[in-house]
Formats: structure tokens, sequence, C-alpha cells
């Protein structure tokens, strides 16, 4: 049996090594190592190695996992209050998010979490997702009539898509690159890195910024995992969290520019006129099915407060 | 010292006649209980290693093939087959080569395709007198060959791991001719076999005989039409063709042959429930042993190892070889990618290859992997749907083995097979 | 008592092969009608997937159950054959033990799984995470009691009769 500080810490990502995310929490783990002079290490295991977001925030709550990496979405049926940041045109831009984020909304986030067993540490950027497919610009909401539009296995998103009058197909991210091929899908939406790194630029040729979710990511530490930790410890795994914060929007934007280059440089087509008043309009009733409890209205009223 | 509980205990109860499924996850438990991780993860390594979506093509194709089985359908199609390719002795060797070429190809899941040909082409084969460990050595080993001809999801999947950029159609572009050739030595290994086992020739039974069988088989054909034009045509994924392959065939064994009954349907169901619960207990277990696998470090402390061994080029390629190739007789594919790719890209490129020739030898290489014991479930599958144990098919998988190594050396070795493709057309 | 044991076996063994033959036909018609939805009625349903999923990971562990009784998991037997009788008739008693005892493992910690994830959501179905897990422990304990009444028969100098050809 090993304690903490016997063996380093275990963290998991599912992106690759190198993305801003791995990146950001290497250098979380530096700084932890640097200030208790080598008595706290981690080792973070990217690429998915260890599992689905899903799965790895599971093993985190059993103690399995010491630090986790993960989107905001695999938390949305765990807990009610993270809804609120996933909420489809909540945030009027990037800034608005990270003034949010940063701020007491956000706490109150990384605080609910407790309760199941993960210690929220910081909110990480995950960019703009917007809405790419292969049949043509996307401009409102009467342009993605009938698009069968692939999404994450989420609620959210399947109700977003159905309220912007879209078919959402559930698919594996796996199936995805040959189902745009050969038809199964007309589109997806991510973010440019993503939209990039998949590969579906080649296929999706029209990226629409409709700029609809900017969902973070989020930092969490495990609940057992912490109950072993000191004060002092805690104290500089939260610091070090809150300071890999700038460093990884450091990276995240040089890391969107390369992305929105490399792919217009491939020749797609990117859609910046949207008609941003329509989109909005048709979220009224995904906002009412998601936001049902009054700690969520407060939160929304909150975020919304600080545009 | 985890890593030699790990192997240790694994190799113990597999000498004791433990089950597969049952020793892997036994091993694991062990270690998870050794190394202080709560067992529930263990279970849901499990768990979730079953809940896989693409892995859905395995009871569906399964299911297909035995609903054939029993309303009659694989014999037919035993028939045309046997008429157009009879005269040459390992004909249907051939013939088994090529349709994974063909559906591989389409479905870049080498699971899928052994599940899919598999449940028709091994009980055909046997029923002509080949016997099942060649059957199945043929249709598995073959099977592999869907992830070197595009598309291909795990070259996706490579792409997005490898850390400096490859493009997608680049890497599809240069599995094509690796694919061929690969498969072109695979088809020789099987008729020089099938020959030395003289395995019988049948006789040309002339036109009028050929379009009777070829008539009474056409509902069964058009089951590969229907796969084919369905993915191509976008009506859906590779996953779903095998759903949609088992309405298919449900549908002529009712209405147009009007050869099932409810007792040959209950049998099939049951048939495919068997072969489905087998293979996949083994790849749930193998999850929670690749997990630790991935977690102890296994393939970077191997690559370090390497690093301290030797530095010339052509010994440190074969080296990553041999090393893929030891991690692939353990783990799954898609980890194993993304592990590998950052951690011997690298080495590989300092010798001067090419990142899409490295995606190449990546592939054929972890290829092999599901196809060697203990950890092989491609060629599980196989010994599932032939009805034979795993070491009755080992024992003479060799020659396909040593062909598949001599693809994968070519294609380590010479970037030509590799890089032409892409060069001329990327 | 073996006769008690033995008709219980045999019931939950026949039992669990018409849940799972029912559990594949069902995810055939779940895809079969995703795929109709989306390419003929332009919508698909978006809980397919994971209701197709669910029922695999049933029929899966189950199956996977009753295989113990049935003895259909593939195994390595070029040991054990090479072994005289004595040595052999132990490791399979051993193998015996040990797959009861992983079961009872995976009965627990299965179990523990399922508690623990039992007031989550399983996206776009609405049904408990725990759901997912819950066939873990009820396949877990069924190993158990296919390996006792594997190691009562043997211990009798019986065989248990399978029923699934
Ligand atoms: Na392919
Ligand atoms: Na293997």
């Amino acid at each position: 049996v090993q304690e903490i500080g016997e063996r380093p810490l275990r963290g998991a990502d599912t992106h690759p090594s190198g993305y801003p995310t791995v990146a950001a929490v290497d250098h979380f783990g530096q700084l932890i190592s640097e200030r208790t002079n080598g008595r706290l290490r981690l080792r973070n295991y990217a690429g998915g190695q260890l599992g689905e977001e899903k799965d790895t925030l599971e093993i985190t709550v059993f103690g399995g996992l010491d630090i986790n990496r993960v989107n905001l979405a695999p938390l949305n049926p765990i807990e009610p209050l993270t809804l609120v940041p996933s909420l489809p045109f909540l945030f009027q831009s990037t800034d608005h998010m990270r003034r949010s984020l940063d701020g007491a909304p956000g706490r109150t986030v990384l605080n609910a979490l407790e309760r199941h067993g993960l210690i929220g540490l910081a909110f990480y950027d995950s960019g703009e997702r917007s809405f790419y497919n292969t049949r043509g610009p996307i401009r409102t909401p009467a342009d993605m009539r009938g698009l069968k539009l692939r999404v994450q296995t989420s609620d959210l998103y399947v109700a977003l898509v159905q309220a912007l009058g879209a078919s959402p197909i559930p698919m594996s991210y796996g199936e995805v690159f040959q189902g745009l091929v050969q038809g199964v899908v007309d589109g997806a939406e991510n973010n440019w890195p993503s939209y990039q790194d998949s590969r579906h630029f080649e296929v999706a040729r029209y990226y629409s910024l409709t700029r609809h979710v900017m969902a973070p990511e989020v930092l969490v530490a495990s609940g057992r995992t912490w109950a072993k930790l000191t004060p002092a410890d805690r104290e500089i795994i939260r610091a070090a969290a809150t300071e890999s914060v700038p460093f990884m929007r450091g990276l995240w934007e040089a890391r969107e520019q390369t992305a929105r280059q490399a792919t217009l440089a491939a020749g797609v087509e990117v859609v910046e006129d949207l008609d941003r008043a329509a989109f909005e309009a048709a979220m009224r009733p995904v906002w009412d099915r998601f936001i049902t409890s009054d700690a969520q209205r407060t939160l929304v009223e909150q975020i919304r407060g600080m545009a | 010292m985890e890593l030699i509980l790990l192997l240790g205990l694994l190799a113990l109860l597999l000498i004791l006649g433990v089950p597969v499924a049952f020793a892997l996850g036994l091993a694991s438990l062990a270690t998870f209980i050794f190394m202080d991780i709560a067992p529930v993860v263990a279970f849901q390594r499990i768990a979730t290693g079953v809940n896989v979506f693409a892995l859905m093509a395995i009871p569906f194709f399964v299911f297909a093939g035995d609903l054939m089985q029993q309303a009659g359908i694989a014999e037919r199609l035993v028939r045309v087959a046997d008429a157009a390719m009879g005269r040459m002795r390992g004909g249907l060797g051939v013939v088994d080569v090529g349709a994974s070429m063909m559906f591989g190809g389409v479905s870049g899941s080498a699971v899928a395709s052994v599940s899919a040909l598999g449940s028709t082409l091994i009980p055909m084969m046997k029923s002509k007198g080949y016997d099942a460990d060649y059957a199945v050595n043929v249709t598995s080993t073959s099977a592999i060959l869907g992830i070197l001809i595009p598309p291909s999801h795990n070259m996706i999947i490579y792409a997005a791991a490898a850390g400096v950029s490859v493009s997608v159609a680049d890497l599809f572009l240069a599995g094509v001719v690796p694919g061929i050739v690969t498969g072109i030595l695979l088809a020789a290994v099987a008729w020089f076999i099938a020959v030395r086992r003289g395995y019988p020739k049948g006789e040309f039974p002339g036109w009028p005989a050929f379009a009777r069988a070829f008539a009474a088989a056409i509902p069964g054909l058009l089951t590969a039409v229907i796969i084919f034009g369905g993915v191509l045509g976008g009506v859906f994924t590779p996953t779903e063709s095998s759903a949609v392959a088992v309405i298919y065939t449900l549908v002529i064994a009712l209405i147009v042959y009007r050869t099932l009954g409810f007792r040959g349907f209950t049998t099939a169901a049951q048939n495919a429930v068997k072969t489905t619960a087998m293979v996949m207990l083994i790849i749930g277990s193998a999850a929670a042993f690749g997990w630790l696998l991935a977690l102890l470090e296994a393939p970077e402390q191997l690559a370090t190892l390497l690093q301290t061994l030797t530095d010339n080029p052509i010994l440190i390629l074969l080296m990553i070889n041999i090393i893929l190739l030891v991690l692939g007789t353990f783990m799954d594919m898609a980890p194993l990618i993304v592990i590998t790719s950052p951690i011997f890209l690298p080495v590989a490129m300092a010798t001067g290859m090419d990142p899409v020739q490295f995606g190449i030898m990546l592939m054929l290489n972890l290829g092999i992997g599901l196809v060697t014991p203990p950890v092989g479930s491609v060629l599980f599958v196989g010994c599932a749907v032939g009805k034979i144990k795993v070491e009755q098919a080992v024992r003479t998988i060799w020659p396909f083995y040593l062909a598949l190594f001599a693809a994968l050396m070519a294609i380590t070795f010479v970037p030509a097979l590799s890089l032409t493709l892409p060069g001329l057309l990327g | 008592m073996l006769a008690g044991l033995a008709f219980v076996s045999r019931w939950i063994s026949r039992g669990t092969l018409a849940f799972a033959a029912f559990g594949l036909i069902v995810m055939t018609g779940i895809i079969g009608w995703s795929v109709f939805a989306r390419y003929v009625l332009g919508d698909a349903p978006a809980w397919a997937e994971q209701a197709a999923l669910l029922l695999m990971v049933w029929f899966v562990l189950l199956a996977a159950a009753v295989g113990v009784r049935e003895q259909f998991h593939l195994g390595m037997t070029a040991a054990t054959d090479a072994m005289p009788e004595g040595l052999r008739r132990l490791s399979r008693i051993v193998a015996l033990l040990c797959v009861a005892g992983f079961g009872a493992a995976m009965g627990v910690w299965g179990g523990e799984l399922v508690a623990r994830t039992w007031a989550f959501d399983i996206p776009t179905l609405g049904v408990p995470r725990g759901a997912a897990y819950l066939p873990l422990p009820i396949a877990g304990w069924l190993s158990v009691l296919f390996a006792v009444e594997h190691l009562i028969t043997e211990a009798r100098g019986r065989k248990v009769e399978p029923l699934w050809s």
C-alpha cells in the first residue's frame, strides 16, 4: 500500500499530450512539485488512455484517480448547477464567460461538486463551439432545418439541436469522420482546435460561428485524496490550479489561432455574419427545460448580470 | 513490482486452466487491491469495456450469420462460391481473403469483419472439407486488412494522437498498397496450405447449374450489396449495418425462403448470445487489464529499455516493432495507439521514418496483436464462430503470422510501399 | 440438495437464455428503427444508442455467467492436458474456485458500483447510470452459484449436464 507522497498523484485527460489542457495540468503538477520540494508529484495520463471522461470522473470519485481534467458536459447528469455554464447562448463572449467563471458564479459551481466526492479546482477554456456541415453556410436557424447533426450523448445538446430545427444524431466521436464522408450525418459542432484535430474540416467545409456553447473545461480532484492531504498541501494545490488558468488561456488562444489559420488555409468557408438574435430566440424551451431549480435560476441571473 | 504481479498472476491462472476472461479479471483485481485502488474501478472498467457502440457489430453479425445457417441461406452461398472457385484448390481460402479486403475496407473494423465473414464463411469452409483451424486462421488474420485499407477509424485516432501533423487523407492513401500486399501474402499462404493439406477440389458444374445455384443464392448475396450500398450510400454507419444485416436476413428467411421456423430462430439467437458473451467478457476484462498496464506505464518502461540498448536505426525500428507486438499481445488497439504514438513516433522519426509510414506500420503491427493470444479479440471471435479452441487455432496459425510479419517488415523498411501513393495523389 | 441446486441452475440457465435472446432481438429492433427513422422520417430517436448499449451489457454479462454453468468460456488447456489425472483434477478445482472467487468479488464490488452510481442518469435515456452496472452483481452471484454447483458435482464424481448446445 502506497500513501500519497510515496506515489505520484494520478491525473487523467482525454486530450492528447501537448494539447493546452494537458500542458496546463502538467504545469500545475510542476508548480505543486516545486512548492512541496518534490514531496507531491503529478503523473498526468493524457490521450484518454485511462478512459472516457464520464468513466474517469467516476474513477476519481472512487479515489482511483486523484486529478481529472474533464469538460463540464459529463458533470451535467451528476450536478444540476453544472448545466448553467453549459447553457446555449448564455455567454455573450469569451470575456463574459471568463469573468463569470473566475468570479462568484464559477465558485458556486465548483463548490457544488463537493457533495459528489469531487473537489472543483479551476475552470479552463474550452473555446466557443460552433456548427459545421457539408451542405452549406448556416446564417439563421432556418438554414439548419433538416440537417442531421452529430451531437454528444447529452440531453442538452439533443434539445439544442432540436430547438434549432435540425435532427440530432448521438454518435460516437470515432464514427463521425466516416459518417460525414458517407453522408450519414451532415455536420457536427465543436471548437476550432477540435474541428481541426478531428479532420472533420476536410469533409465538412462550412464552419458557421454560432458560438452556441462556451461550456468550460474543469479541473477536479478526488474527494478521497483530498481528505488525506494536509490543509497546507490543499492550499498549495488550489493555488497551483488557479495559477495554471492564465497559463492555459495563453496556450489556448495560440492553439485556436493555429487551428483557425490551418483550416482557413485548407479552404474552409467561415460564416461570421449570423443572425444571433434569431438563434437566441429559439433557445427559450431549452433553457426552460434544463433550468428548473431556484439555485439554477439565481446563477443564470448572476451570470447574465455580468454580461 | 505491480507489473510482475499482474503478468505473473495472469500466466499462472492461464496455466491452471482458468478461463481467459476470469484470469484477466482476477489478475487485474489482485493488482488493484495490491495498489490500494478501489476494486470497484476494476468492475467499472469491465462494464464500460463492454459498453462500446462499435462492439455491437459482434452480436449482430454473429446473429445474422447464425440465422443464415439455420435458414439454409449459408448453404446456398456455399454452392455459388463452390461453383465459382471450387475448381481451384484452396479457392475458398482465397475467396475469404478477398471478402475480408472488401468488407474490412468498408467497415474498418477487424472485429466486425471477422464476425460478419466468420459466421458465414467458416461453417461454409468446414462443410466443404476444410479444417476448422484453417478456416478460423484465414478469416481472423485477413480480418485485420480492414485496418490498413481505407477508411479506417484507427488511422484517425493515430492522426489525433501523433502529436505532429499527419493528414488523414495521406494515411488513407498510404494504407492502400500495404493493405493489398498484405492481402496477397495472406492469400498466398492460404492457397499454399490448402494445396499441402490436399483440400478437395470441386468440379465446375457447368453454366446451367451455376446459374441455378446463383439464382437461388441471390437474396443471400444481396446481404452484401445492402451492407456495402448502405454504408457507401450514407444510409447507415458500419456498426448499424450489422443490425440491418440481421433484419434483412430475418426478412428473407421468413418471407422469401420460408426456411426458418421458431426453433431455428431461437437456436440462432442462442448461438449468437453465447458467442458474444464469451468474446465480450474477455474484451471487458482486458479493458481492466489494459487500464492497469497504462497506469503502470508499461509502454514507457519498454521505450526506456529500448533506448538504453541500441542506437542503430535498423535495430531500433525492429525493436519498436517487437515491443509493439508484445504490447499488442496484451492490450487492445485504440488505447495502444494513443499511448504508444507519442512515445515511439519521435524515436522512429529520429531514424528518418516518415510519420505517415510509421502510422501504417503501427496499424499493421497492432492489428497483428488482435489475432495473438492471450488478448486477441479478433482471433477469439474467429474461434468462437468456428467452434474451436484457441490453442487449436494457434497451433497452425504460424504461417499466417509469418505472412503478416513479412508484410510488417516490408512496410517498416520500404518507405515507398506506404509513401508512393500519397506522394502521387496527396 | 444437489437435485434442488441442479433444478435452480437449469431454470436460471433457461431463463437467461430466453432473456438474452429477447434482448438481442430488441436491440436489433432499436438500431433498425433508428436507421429507418433517421433515413426515412428524417429524425432519429436520441435514446436509441444508449438503450441498445444498455441491453447489450445486460445480456453479455448474464450470458457470460451462464457460461460458467455451461463451461463455454475460452481457456488454455495445453498445460492441464499435459498433467497427470490427479493434478488435472486439482487444477480443475482451483480454476472453479478462482471463478467462484471472482464472481463473489464481482457481486460485492459490482453491487457497490451500482449503489454509488444509482443517483446519476444515463444521458438521453433517463435511466440511472447504475442500471448499466446492475448486471455485474447479478452475473457475479450467478457465477458463484454455477461454480459451486460444478464443485459439488465434481466432489460427487459427476458432471453438470449442459443445456446450451
Ligand atoms: Na477499412
Ligand atoms: Na493480442
